[in-house]
């Protein structure tokens, strides 16, 4: 999977591409918000424009990443969802638990 | 009665398939004329079977293997997933949106899946393991 990462305003974005089922994408995924998270990092947003759909280990990262960096002082919040993942978070309630913004800009200005 | 056609993809037990897994599926649900939507959907369900499969069902074992199987009639299709395991209890999960389980980070795999497909059904196949069977009720 492509990552790409990069910062404004002293917020972190991760931009992930493609789909994120179990396999070796979302290792990837989970890795580099632990990178950040350990790197005492404490802003995230993760912009998923380019996250065609995910699965519920895409969620479970996801709760993960914002469950530690919560625990490190931190946040995360979430930009551009996809209509078929804002299906599962309404499904599986989670659209009441993630911040989620309409872009990575909006979502970093929730910072200030 | 109308031809069914069929198709079998056998693959180990590790997620590292997963992408080959989801390739197969999509490609001849594109040549079905699925629409994308149903696709995205059809793929969620099917790569949470195939996960729940390898880890849960075959524990991961590289000497075990997940066979999936797609089947396509003139009123449905179905995507099978059979791992080699002890048996599955679908009944025992427990729901993922209660406020006990909301902020875990697994178990709402068979939810999901439940809500995105028409039906998904549990086999205890004879020569063991576990199948799940994904329906999707095609438009006459």
């Amino acid at each position: 999977m492509s990552i790409s990462t990069h910062e404004k305003d002293g917020v972190v974005i991760l931009e992930p591409e493609g789909k994120i089922m179990g396999g070796p994408e979302a290792t990837e995924l989970r890795n580099r918000l632990y990178e950040l998270i350990s790197t005492d990092n404490k802003k995230v947003v993760i912009d998923l424009s380019h996250v065609e759909w995910m699965n519920s280990t895409g969620l479970g990262i996801l709760i993960s990443g914002m469950t530690s960096l919560r625990n490190n002082e931190g946040e995360l919040k979430l930009a551009n969802i996809s209509e078929k993942v804002a299906n599962l978070f309404e499904i599986t309630k989670l659209d009441n638990v993630f911040e989620a913004y309409d872009s990575a800009d909006d979502a970093v200005g929730s910072f200030a | 009665m109308a031809d069914k056609k069929s198709y079998r993809l056998e693959i180990p037990s590790s997620q590292n398939y997963l992408a080959e897994a989801d390739r197969f599926l999509e490609s001849h649900l594109k040549e079905h004329g699925i629409d994308d939507d149903s696709i995205a959907d059809l793929a969620i369900s099917a790569t949470e079977l195939i996960n729940n499969a390898i880890i849960h069902g075959n524990k991961s074992d590289p000497h075990k293997i997940v066979t999936i199987e797609l089947e396509f009639s003139d009123k449905h299709l179905s995507i099978s997933i059979t791992d080699q395991g002890q048996g599955f209890k679908p009944e025992n999960i427990p729901s993922p949106i209660s406020d006990d389980n909301i902020m875990k980070e697994a178990g709402r795999g068979i939810f999901i899946v439940r809500s995105l497909v028409d039906d998904l059904q549990f086999e205890e196949p004879p020569e063991g393991g576990t199948r799940m069977i994904i329906i999707k009720k095609l438009a006459s």
